[in-house]
């Protein structure tokens, strides 16, 4: 069994599974946001149960339209608060920050343990080993009730890096190159484990940056293996090179639509979002920041800066971070997905060409249909907000 | 709810890689479920969709439906809206889930090369196969895994769970 493998094994109480097979496994945590979680509790309450499995393991977050931008936002809300007032679950609806960084900073999960998420994201904790499915609704209300997922365990391939590009060529930068050459169904029901020092070498914010994205290329599990793991046998085997990679950018509608920065150099843009659960952390909010310190963003952008929680708020204020991004003329919005999936808080017409540190540039993503969003990393969406356009190099 | 195996209705043609944001757009995520179904597929390329679908109609897609979200909203919305079925070569992962816990059927195959957008389909789940009456032509797909079929005949994942948990 390869580790995945063995980690669905354990949950199910088997000896032993294999790729195919079909299994009841244990989950060790539930969560969902304000747009997922609504559906899940009119699902939940039509089984009509009286409790939860576990209220301590069912986790609310309020982070995709917070504060409420309408008053149907407001009143998902007000569900998500009955509900936790009512079944005794945990909620987090003070501005906390997204989800995948809430839970994180709450170390709810660790290597091992079965996470499931009303959010296509949740693969994000693959990145500390927890195994990490995405769901939706009903599928979430129903391990509500029940705390087991019936599920299918998936063939599992091997992304290995053997050693760690160089200090130009960000996380970002490898997720989305990996995503233009394995394209947005190259893993569809798969599971990938990472290995090699490419990644193992990374910080826990790259390596979250990474895993968020897996989702991108369809993938089922992603999970980031510890050096020592034994990793055990797997279905392909992918070994790539540091040299293979240089900074990158996903072109309009898709993030699999990658193309070199040095092809784009010039580019105009005029928005610039830097946060999210991709970016938003405190490691990348120091990299944008040193960019725009001292200087002025370029006249025709407007530059919005979403701290992914209330912790990297925190640190970014002592280290002065906020100031600096006013003092250039951005923004500093309040914790939370910010405008990452079109809702709200810098939505962009057909006029606007927006370059992101977000996760998606589908069609109508982040406003218009026809509004042009790049994909990158803060380095380089940083970059380009004092340029006014996209530039080749720059500063790291 | 009762289950039906035959679904007859006219053909809506999409390319591939209708994804999420397509399917149902961000800014109507908040909307109330029973509001859903007025924006299915607003951004795609068949804006007028919600408008003009006619219950039981069959969409025929290329490759990789529904990437992206987990908004199953985007699955309500599309079965709310009218739709019978979806057909395609390959589902992503989380759309395919959701479809199914709602009781929305889903057909793995490639008939782009079949159909024409408005012509008269009939999906047989019994016999599994789909005939497009306007050529008589037949084609045969794999039979839908038997949990699958049961989630479908039960009306969805929560039905399934009622029975299991209440005996209901």
């Amino acid at each position: 069994m390869n580790v995945i493998e063995k980690h669905l094994a354990k949950a199910s109480g088997l000896p032993e599974v294999k790729a195919g097979q079909d299994v009841t496994i244990n989950v060790d945590l539930v969560i969902a946001h304000d747009v997922t979680a609504p559906m899940a509790v009119d699902q939940f309450k039509r089984i009509g149960i009286k409790e939860v499995y576990d209220p301590k393991k069912v986790v609310f977050v309020i982070d995709h339209i917070f504060p409420a931008a309408t008053v149907n936002a407001r009143k998902a809300h007000n569900k998500l608060y009955n509900f936790h007032k009512e079944y005794n679950i945990q909620i987090f609806n003070k501005g906390e920050g997204v989800i995948h960084q809430v839970v994180a900073e709450e170390k709810f999960a660790t290597r091992g343990d079965i996470v499931l998420g009303a959010d296509s994201h949740t693969c994000t904790a693959g990145a500390y080993g927890a195994i990490a499915i995405p769901v939706g609704s009903t599928e979430l209300a129903a391990t509500m009730a029940t705390g087991t997922l019936d599920l299918e365990v998936p063939y599992v391939d091997l992304i290995h890096l053997d050693e760690r590009p160089d200090q130009s060529i960000s996380a970002k930068d490898i997720i989305l190159s990996l995503i233009g050459k394995f394209t947005t169904d190259g893993f569809t029901d798969r599971g990938i484990i990472f290995s090699g020092e490419g990644f193992t070498q990374l910080s826990m914010a790259e390596k979250m940056t990474i895993c968020n994205m897996c989702i991108e290329m369809g993938v089922m599990i992603a999970y980031m293996a510890l050096t020592e793991e034994e990793i055990g046998e797997t279905d392909n085997q992918y070994y790539l090179k540091a040299s293979d990679f240089e900074p990158v950018i996903a072109c309009p509608h898709s993030p699999g639509n990658v193309k070199p920065l040095r092809e784009l150099a010039g580019l105009k843009i005029n928005q610039v979002v830097v946060g999210s659960c991709t970016n938003g952390r405190i490691e990348d909010m120091r990299i944008a920041a040193e960019i725009v310190k001292g200087k002025k963003i370029h006249p025709d952008v407007t530059m919005i800066v979403v701290p992914a929680s209330r912790r990297v708020l925190d640190q970014m204020e002592e280290e002065g971070l906020p100031k600096i991004f006013r003092d250039a003329d951005a923004i500093v919005t309040n914790p939370g997905c910010g405008s990452c999936f079109g809702a709200h808080m810098g939505l962009a017409t057909e006029e606007d060409v927006v370059i992101s540190t977000t996760n998606r540039n589908f069609p109508g993503r982040m406003g218009h249909t026809e509004a042009q969003i790049y994909l990158a990393s803060p380095r380089v969406a940083a970059n380009a907000a004092v340029a006014g356009c996209l530039v080749e190099g720059g500063k790291v | 709810m009762s289950f039906s195996h035959i679904i007859r209705g006219r053909v809506w043609i999409f390319g591939e890689n209708v994804d999420t944001d397509q399917i149902l757009p961000g800014y109507a995520m908040a909307e109330p479920t029973e509001n859903l179904k007025k924006f299915a597929l607003a951004g795609s390329e068949h804006p007028n969709f919600a408008k003009e679908v006619q219950p039981d109609d069959i969409i025929i897609a290329d490759n990789n439906f529904g990437p992206g979200s987990s908004r199953e909203q985007a699955a309500v919305a599309i079965k709310e809206a009218g739709t019978g079925a979806i057909i395609a070569p390959s589902f992503a992962r989380i759309f395919r889930r959701n479809s199914i816990n709602i009781g929305m059927p889903l057909v793995k195959a490639n008939l782009l090369a079949h159909f024409e957008h408005g012509q008269m389909a009939e999906l047989d789940l019994e016999e599994f196969k789909i005939t497009n009456l306007d050529t008589n032509e037949v084609f045969h797909f794999e039979p839908i895994a038997p949990n699958v079929m049961a989630t479908l005949e039960a009306g969805g994942l929560i039905e399934k769970v009622r029975k299991l948990m209440l005996g209901a």
